[in-house]
């Protein structure tokens, strides 16, 4: 069967992340020096083939991009500079709006505007609310505390949270289905037993967790842990809001050394050090993984400092009993958390928590599914 | 008669012959025969320490013959017959054994090597015990040249002499000058129209005092030699006679037809066009499908016809540039068209051709890459409503995955053949052919504008594929030999001729009929054959048919062979 080819994907993939890559001759050395490339997963000269020539429905199913990790490694060695590991991230934004059936992920991929409409829409949206809704002028308790449940209930809050995580997680879950298709189904060359599901599934988890194969790229560990730090961070964050918000949002307070305040100051050091650090370096512009960026680089770890700073001033004010002032940062805080949520988790960077694990995964299973296949062909005939 | 001093030379050549055949025993061995003065060996008997060697063995051995065991004599027996004449021989005292490339090349076995090399040098002092001094001849030379094919070339050629203030004869077989030039529109790497290169040209010649332009010409035949050519020609139908004393063949090539690869689909298509076709389309001002429409996307397959075992092996040489110049061309005229370069390999060798290939790798020009043992794209009809005319079916090389190309035109870059009449052209002038039909130089490196045939040059595509810059540069070079030979005013010829003893002649006329190069004729009146000592190549032919044993070659005297013979049969040899 053969593939037709598209002359204007290169021209469109353009949204999604820009570079030279037809300058690419084919040399390989970007494969070579990989330090995450392997047998089967050959990555990112194919690709970057692949996307000169407009193979879409080949790289629809190409789950390489999720395996690297953008040492920068091969555009640093790249004769030509064509820019190899700016593809493999260009690609990653693709594939997310290739996963997503919406079509809502490729709008705020290609367009700046769009996001940011999107984004002013559901900060003023948060806003109105409170202010439609919220009672600004609750003062201190009798204990001279700030009472944020009075002001916003956390079981009101909780109730909107689980609304918001179910309706995300609906378009989150059948993008990985629409990924899944794609990568594994709709690929005749590879079968994949059942059994090996459940085998390979932890490795999945351990990187997941670990993100072991990042600290594999070559003198990028202070990357990895702070990529780590705020990952880790981040996901305590979302548990706790989304499962324990009634225990996290009190009006107590509660000593210094609580696990509760132990965690928050946590989650907060992460958040903040980290995207600091990242979006620094993007403004700096100086080593490569940093050299290249897309407005969503920008707009996500800014988001997430925005609600690490908010959350800051709602505990500073409530510890100094300031009610006005709490109430309207908490409004803040809560009007910058919406628009992230809502259009990264399920529509843009923030998705490569899921597509991430699950293209380690998938490519683990392809690879096992492949070796069984392989032995099998050449086990003697009996 | 006077005593034979033989001195014997073992090359090692580095280690080339070394390695497999122990010099220094079959020096030693062979310094004990007969008539052997000396026996040396040398690590390179070719360089300037072992030419002077033998020099000064010739001066204080008083030696008066000198044979070289060493590598072909192709390539060095020139340079020692030079050393045997500066120390006041003879050149033709000396042999040459050939046990590089008869022996150490081509064995495996060093003791069964060193014996046969062993073999050949004896049999070579054998020979060269019976050797005789021969003398050099010269002719005169007629200083007018005949140029065949008005092509660029031969345009060049005929004003590079005729500037020089010597006559041409320019010889065209069409009515109009300018050969496969004159249809080109631009010339790549500088895109510089090939008719600002051609028109001047062609109007010089034209009116050059020096040049006599003979258009709808043909040769019926050419006599003579070097110096002294004549021929009998026929222009627009009258028959002419012709004298010169230097030829150069300037005849071109012929595109190939890929009509016969019918994956192209070539002639049932009738939007697959050959690179000719696209070339006259882009000096309409129009690229256009044969209904008159815009094409949306155009692929140029390169290859076609050359470097494939089915049709031709070798390189046509241009047509990566061509394609490259095609693209760039296209993309001015139809900057939204999508336009596909399928090729096998880019070959942008050359001034400028690289940074062509760059240029036109910005100008959103999609390259495709096919593997020629995988097979090359197959052109079909497109589906009606397809988006396109044609598709064209490939395995990419580089994804290793078979796609489909849509095309509304298809330009196939055609390769250069040589010419179907270059067999006659061949024998007119004397020059061999190589297995593809180009004729071949005297030496692919060294002396690649003349032939064997002495006074016959040969200029542009009819040696082998060539750009415009490479038959212009060949063009000039064979002037520039031509004018040289002009200005000696003589030229020596080779002596290693056959000679007739009258008085066992026969006049069979078996000799006048075996010469392939015309060079014996008979001699009514005294009925006996006579050799024209400056037209014969000693090839030998007549001496071997002669039936009485008149006839005899010059430096291969049946003396000179048999007793070659009878030294080789006299070593040791193992029975194979």
């Amino acid at each position: 069967m053969s593939v037709r080819i598209d002359p204007d994907f290169s021209k469109k993939l353009a949204g999604y992340g820009k570079a030279d890559w037809n300058e690419c001759f084919h040399c390989g050395n970007c494969s070579a020096i990989c330090p995450l490339t392997e047998d089967g997963f050959l990555f990112p000269r194919k690709g970057i083939r692949a996307m000169q020539m407009g193979l879409k429905e080949k790289l629809a199913g190409y789950v390489d991009p999720w395996l690297c990790y953008y040492c920068g490694e091969c555009t640093d060695t790249c004769p030509r500079d064509a820019n190899p590991a700016e593809l493999m991230m260009t690609l990653r934004r693709w594939l997310t709006s290739v996963y997503d059936w919406t079509g809502l992920s490729g709008l705020l991929y290609r367009s700046f505007k769009a996001h940011m409409a999107v984004m002013i829409l559901l900060f003023l949206s948060v806003i109105a609310a409170f202010v439609a809704f919220a009672d600004f002028t609750i003062p201190v308790n009798s204990e001279g505390l700030v009472e944020i449940n009075a002001f916003a209930p956390a079981e009101l809050i909780a109730s909107i949270d689980h609304i918001v995580l179910l309706t995300l997680g609906f378009f989150l879950l059948t993008n990985l289905i629409n990924m899944f298709v794609k990568v594994i189904i709709q690929d005749k060359s590879v079968r994949v037993p059942l059994y090996l599901y459940f085998v390979k599934v932890w490795e999945a988890i351990f990187h997941f967790g670990t993100q072991a194969k990042f600290a594999k790229c070559e003198e990028k560990r202070m990357y990895w842990f702070l990529h780590w730090f705020l990952m880790s961070s981040y996901i305590m964050m979302f548990i706790f809001i989304i499962f324990f918000l009634e225990w996290f949002q009190t009006d107590i307070v509660h000593p210094w050394y609580h696990p509760q305040r132990l965690l928050g100051y946590y989650i907060t050091a992460g958040i903040v050090i980290s995207c600091v650090f990242f979006v620094w370096n993007r403004i700096k512009a100086k080593k490569t993984i940093f050299k290249f960026s897309h407005h969503s680089d920008y707009i996500f770890p800014i988001l997430l400092f925005l609600i690490a700073i908010t959350g800051i001033l709602i505990h500073i004010f409530r510890l100094q009993g300031m009610p006005q002032a709490t109430y309207v940062s908490y409004a803040i805080h809560l009007a910058v958390e919406v628009p992230m949520v809502v259009t990264f988790v399920a529509f843009s960077k923030w998705s490569h928590l899921a597509y991430r694990p699950m293209g380690l995964f998938f490519a683990n299973l392809k690879k096992a599914a492949l070796q069984k296949q392989y032995k099998t062909q050449l086990a003697p005939a009996t | 008669m006077e005593e034979k001093r033989i001195g014997v030379y073992v090359c090692w050549c580095g280690t080339n012959i070394a390695k497999m055949v122990d010099v220094e025993r079959v020096a030693e061995e062979v310094g004990k025969l007969p008539n052997v003065v000396i026996s040396k060996n040398y690590k390179y008997m070719c360089s300037d320490p072992g030419q002077e060697l033998i020099v000064k063995d010739i001066k204080e051995h008083n030696l008066n013959r000198v044979v070289v065991s060493a590598c072909s004599p192709r390539i060095h027996e020139l340079t020692f017959r030079k050393a045997l004449q500066n120390a006041g021989l003879n050149p033709y005292m000396f042999e040459m054994a050939n046990i590089r490339e008869q022996v150490s090349w081509v064995h495996e076995d060093r003791e069964e090597a060193t014996k046969k090399a062993k073999a050949l040098v004896t049999g070579a002092i054998a020979r060269v015990a019976y050797h005789e001094a021969l003398d050099k001849r010269t002719v005169e030379i007629n200083p007018a040249s005949l140029v065949i094919g008005a092509g660029i070339s031969g345009l060049t050629a005929a004003l590079e002499i005729a500037d020089a203030g010597k006559q041409v004869f320019l010889l065209e077989k069409e009515a109009q000058l300018g050969g496969h030039t004159a249809n080109v529109e631009l010339t790549f790497p500088y895109m510089i129209p090939a008719r600002q290169i051609l028109d001047p040209k062609i109007k010089r010649v034209e009116n050059h005092p020096n040049v006599e332009v003979l258009k709808k010409a043909e040769i019926d035949e050419i006599f003579g030699y070097i110096g002294n050519f004549n021929a009998d020609i026929k222009v627009n139908g009258d028959s002419r006679k012709l004298e010169f004393g230097n030829i150069i063949v300037a005849t071109g090539l012929k595109p190939f037809d890929p009509s016969s690869v019918d994956l192209h689909g070539y002639g049932k298509l009738p939007n697959v066009v050959t690179s000719i076709e696209f070339e006259k389309m882009l000096q309409s001002g129009k690229i256009e499908t044969k209904d008159g429409r815009e094409p949306k996307n155009i692929a140029i397959i390169h290859c076609v016809g050359s470097r494939n075992n089915d049709y031709h092996e070798y390189c046509s040489r241009t047509c990566c540039m061509l394609g490259l110049k095609f693209a760039n061309q296209t993309r001015t005229a139809l900057p939204d068209s999508n336009i596909y370069e399928i090729y096998a390999d880019m070959r942008s060798f050359g001034k400028g051709c690289e940074e062509l290939y760059t240029e036109t790798s910005k100008r959103d020009i999609m390259f495709l890459n096919f593997d020629q043992r995988e097979g090359i794209p197959q052109i079909t009809k497109a589906h009606p409503g397809d988006c396109c005319e044609m598709l064209i079916e490939m395995k990419e090389r580089l994804s290793n995955t078979n796609i489909e190309v849509p095309a509304d035109m298809v330009i196939l870059l055609v390769g250069m053949e040589a010419r179907e009449d270059a067999k006659e052209v061949a024998h007119h002038v004397g020059v061999s052919k190589c297995g593809n039909d180009f004729f071949i130089e005297r030496h692919p490196k060294l002396d690649p504008v003349a032939t064997t045939t002495d006074g016959v040059y040969i200029i542009g595509s009819c040696q082998g594929p060539k750009d415009i810059t490479d038959s212009v540069a060949q063009s000039r070079a064979a002037a520039a030999r031509i004018l040289a030979c002009i200005t000696q005013g003589t030229v020596e010829v080779e002596l290693t001729t056959a000679v007739v003893n009258e008085d066992l002649c026969c006049g069979c006329q078996t000799c006048v009929n075996v010469c392939p190069y015309t060079a014996i004729s008979f001699d009514e009146e005294k009925s006996v054959s006579v050799v024209n000592e400056i037209l014969c190549k000693g090839c030998g032919t007549c001496g071997s048919a002669c039936p009485t044993g008149a006839i005899r070659s010059r430096h291969f005297t049946d003396q000179q062979i048999l007793s070659q013979i009878k030294g080789i049969m006299s070593t040791e040899m193992t029975e194979v």
